[in-house]
């Protein structure tokens, strides 16, 4: 048997060497394993979006009430022959297949539907209401970032000192106190007794919005070239952006001073300390830079929640997004706007899973090539 | 190290530069100043502001601005309509309105002038488009008689009539316009979304920028025939009732139409002013009479030892100061309410008494509620609670069943919940709204409560009183309603508008709650 077993193997191995050579003269050359790496992410996250689309649709379409009764109110309700027409007209008497295949159909074509409650189509309230999200979530993603890798840094770097302590404090202060809660007593203590900033709102209500273009008003209030309304926009959206970041924040401490501790331990920083390299480029070319690879995955993730769970910031800050929105939508049964929101934050998330992949891809080759 | 220092001072410095620049960002110099702006807050409920669609608060405050009615309730007297862009007459069968065009200088916002075609078209378009508010007008021929009358005919009597009209979902349109922009008198009406945008009417505003997720802005109507509104513009925002506290109490805003009883406690002198009205709303215990739905509460002795185990006077307390006792569901300031001193009151034995008639043993009855909904400031959930806990000294138990608002109507609508809390808001000041809690009416059905020949007769004879004998004979239906416990009236809770101190002068009725117009 052995003796049975060696040969061939002996025999695959020759021939396997002169047939990968005659492969190598016929084949392709083989795609760079960066781009490969970015085509499969990218078939991933079709597929992943189909998911979204099926799991949105099954979920607000399982639930046990009947929207047509929401749309119309209590006195049209009362006719079954109207009830029986807004089924009709809104295709909610075709069996849920043909249902969900329809909304694929005009999902394709980029159509989210209308909203059943105000008649607005679902994408153009989107359209609207994701710039003031997106403008909230940057605001809290820089705060969260410069404060949660400082803090971090330090605390780790001063490790069971009274500022690691006081740090790690803070952080979990950060992370378990209720967000409304937070909201409110900001609110109240900054606008209302301090002064410090302005009260609810994207602008103050009496200021015309600038001019959309990418609908942050920061950023069209600058490209307008109004100055005014530039200034108010921002001091708007301090407080609500320090307030949403204020988990993350704390998340991130935690999160990069474990991640400096784990590397400050490998053999690569003892020899640059050996080398008598100032503390400076230790610390950051060596620490810092190590510890920011798994940290590139929390801010990620970090984005995706800060656009979905701002809700409640949203709603003490009467700051008009993509929180407030859904609310509205799942409050008032709105099926269109329930499964457009979950169907874009599906996306938010995926696509920043995505890019978060790309930069692994690029920062460290071993990813890609596994 | 000292690097990381100078990084952190540099970073912090941006920060403070930062909530610097923000802390004096509230003044503009592109936008104008906020004197001539009246900023309102309201939690919003708002699904369009189309006159002959809406039937939220939003809507109607909204379009109660934007919109002259054929007929208005002066100074907030719910008791009395009178004229508004026309006169009235009633027939004495109560079949027949004639409708006398009045205002003849009243011009919509582009400048043309309101007609009978305009008063015609509007009504047609409210009746044919069969929105929520289309029952207004059901079983009434409108017709054109000539350029400054139109009469409505009605196949049976309609004493409500007058009291229907001033209603902002019967807002007079201008049909021109509104009929280039796709706008029909029947289903294929398709003008929602324009009159959502450019509205129509001829009040003393018109809409600027609708926003139903947001903000409506609106602007003075320059050619509005009545008084100039000291506000040229008003801001009305979606916001939460906390928020709208600091707001009021900062000068924020102007007007908060959602601050509950203990948050409306904290605005003093100094900041404000709190503006109490009568809700038109009422809140309500009802009981399924069919016995395989309603078990206990199907019969009449235990509905009757649930109304005499309520403590009514803490209810008045949860619900706030001017909250009241309710004798029927009828609010006390309509035509047909029942006297307050008849309302029910708290008898603890006299409950266990009928519960050991009704053969209860204590099991527990499900108890229904939306879990998310707060009517003028009466939180449904603590509510319930409380009823709980209030009703468990007659040993009488409940099991509270919370869910939200849009998944308990679909119980309550479907006939299949024993027990729990309803809440009813007036679509008209005239008892005849109040039918549907009759056997047979759709309300009724909701409790499987189909007849009661007594009740039937009662009905009979209220329709057909006249003058002052219609208030006498609705009470008497009314409170024959109430006798039998399946609607346990509960509280009629009390309507809060905040108005922050920079107003000086104000109209709030239980018309219109704020009037924009008229604020100084």
């Amino acid at each position: 048997m052995a003796e049975a077993a060696a040969a061939p193997q002996h025999a695959h191995v020759a021939s396997a060497s002169g047939e990968a050579d005659a492969a190598q003269r016929v084949k392709p050359p083989k795609l760079h394993p960066l781009i490969r790496f970015i085509l499969i992410r990218i078939g991933i996250s079709i597929i992943l979006i189909w998911g979204v689309t099926v799991v949105t649709f099954l979920l607000t379409n399982l639930v046990p009430t009947d929207p047509v009764a929401a749309i119309l109110g209590d006195r049209a309700a009362a006719d079954p022959e109207i009830v029986a027409q807004t089924r009709e007209k809104l295709g909610l008497d075709q069996p849920l297949l043909v249902q969900y295949f329809t909304y694929l159909g005009n999902l394709l074509q980029g159509d989210l539907g209308v909203s059943n409650q105000t008649r607005t189509p679902v994408l153009a309230s989107i359209g609207q209401v994701f710039p003031a999200s997106i403008e909230l979530g940057i605001g809290a993603i820089l705060i969260s970032v410069i404060l949660g890798l400082l803090l971090g840094l330090l605390s780790a770097l001063k490790q069971n000192s009274l500022v690691d302590h006081a740090i790690r404090t803070l952080s979990l202060i950060g992370i378990s106190a209720p967000t409304f809660w937070i909201a409110t007593v900001a609110y109240f203590v900054f606008f209302f007794k301090l002064r410090v900033v302005p009260g609810a709102g994207r602008l103050d209500p009496w200021i015309t919005p600038p001019p959309k273009v990418t609908g942050l008003y920061t950023v069209d209030s600058l490209l307008a070239g109004q100055m005014a309304t530039f200034s108010n926009a921002l001091g708007h959206l301090v407080l609500p952006s320090c307030v949403l970041a204020l988990f993350t924040v704390g998340l991130l401490t935690r999160f990069s001073r474990s991640s400096v501790l784990d590397i400050i331990r490998l053999d690569y920083v003892t020899a640059a300390k050996a080398k008598g390299l100032p503390a400076r480029t230790v610390v950051f070319k060596y620490i810092f830079r190590g510890a920011l690879v798994p940290i590139i995955t929390v801010v990620g993730l970090a984005f995706g929640s800060l656009l979905s769970g701002a809700v409640l910031t949203e709603t003490v800050f009467a700051w008009n997004g993509l929180g407030q929105y859904a609310y509205r939508g799942a409050t008032t049964l709105d099926l269109p706007v329930i499964m457009g929101v979950g169907l874009v934050i599906g996306i938010v998330y995926i696509l920043v899973n995505f890019i978060v992949d790309l930069i692994y891809g690029f920062v460290d080759p071993r990813v890609r090539v596994r | 190290m000292r690097r990381l220092s100078r990084n952190l001072v540099a970073i912090c410095s941006t920060l403070a530069l930062t909530a610097g620049l923000a802390a004096c960002g509230s003044g503009s110099d592109e936008a104008g100043g906020a004197g001539d702006t009246l900023v309102a807050e309201t939690a919003f409920n708002l699904k369009t502001i189309d006159p002959h669609r809406q039937f939220e608060f939003t809507g109607s405050t909204i379009d109660n601005a934007v919109y002259q009615t054929a007929l208005e309730f002066a100074d907030g007297d719910l008791t009395k309509p009178t004229d508004g862009l026309c006169s009235f007459e009633m027939s004495d069968d109560d079949k027949e309105m004639t409708l006398t065009l009045k205002d003849e200088d009243a011009t919509f916002s582009n400048g043309d002038p309101v007609t009978a075609d305009d008063i015609v078209f509007s009504f047609k378009r409210l009746q044919g488009i069969k929105g929520n508010p289309s029952f207004f007008l059901d079983g009434v021929k409108v017709k054109k008689v000539d350029d400054k009358t139109v009469s409505l005919t009605s196949s049976e009597p309609n004493p409500a009539l007058p009291y229907i009209l001033p209603n902002s979902s019967i807002g007079i349109v201008n049909s021109k316009v509104v009929k280039k922009n796709e706008g029909t008198t029947d289903e294929n009406d398709g003008a929602e979304q324009f009159l959502n945008e450019n509205s129509q009417g001829s009040g003393p505003y018109k809409v600027e920028k609708y926003d139903a997720d947001s903000q409506v802005v609106l602007t003075a109507n320059e050619h509005y025939n009545g008084p100039e509104p000291k506000y040229k513009r008003v801001v009305l925002r979606n916001v939460s009732a906390e928020t709208q506290l600091t707001d009021i109490q900062s000068g924020q805003a102007q007007v908060a139409f959602d601050l509950n009883s203990d948050q409306a406690k904290q605005i003093d002198d100094s900041m404000g002013k709190i503006s109490s009205l009568p809700s038109t709303r009422s809140l309500y215990i009802f009981n399924n009479t069919d016995e395989k739905i309603g078990g206990p509460a199907a019969d009449p002795n235990f509905r009757k030892a649930v109304m005499a185990a309520i403590d009514y006077d803490k209810l008045i307390d949860l619900a706030g100061k001017g909250s009241q006792r309710m004798a029927s569901l009828v609010p006390n300031e309509f035509v047909g309410a029942v006297a307050k001193d008849e309302a029910p009151e708290r008898d603890l034995a006299k409950a266990k008494k009928l519960l050991k008639k009704a053969g209860y043993d204590g099991e527990k009855v499900p108890f229904h509620y939306s879990s998310d909904q707060a009517v003028n400031g009466v939180d449904l959930a603590q509510l319930a609670e409380t009823l709980q806990a209030q009703l468990k000294e007659a040993d009488i138990n409940l099991d509270l069943k919370p869910a939200p608002s849009s998944t308990q109507l679909d119980g309550f609508r479907s006939a299949k919940q024993p027990m729990g809390i309803g809440t009813w808001g007036a679509d008209f000041p005239d008892p005849t709204n109040y039918n549907v809690f009759i056997p047979g009416g759709s309300v009724a059905e909701r409790v499987n409560w189909n007849d009661d020949p007594k009740l039937e007769k009662l009905a009979d004879e209220a329709a057909k009183a006249k003058g002052d004998a219609r208030d006498a004979a609705y009470a008497k239906l009314f409170k024959a309603t109430t006798d039998t416990a399946v609607w346990i009236p509960l509280v009629q809770p009390v309507s809060t508008v905040a108005v922050g101190s920079s107003i000086t002068k104000f109209v709030s009725n239980a018309d219109v709650s704020f009037d924009f117009a008229k604020a100084e």
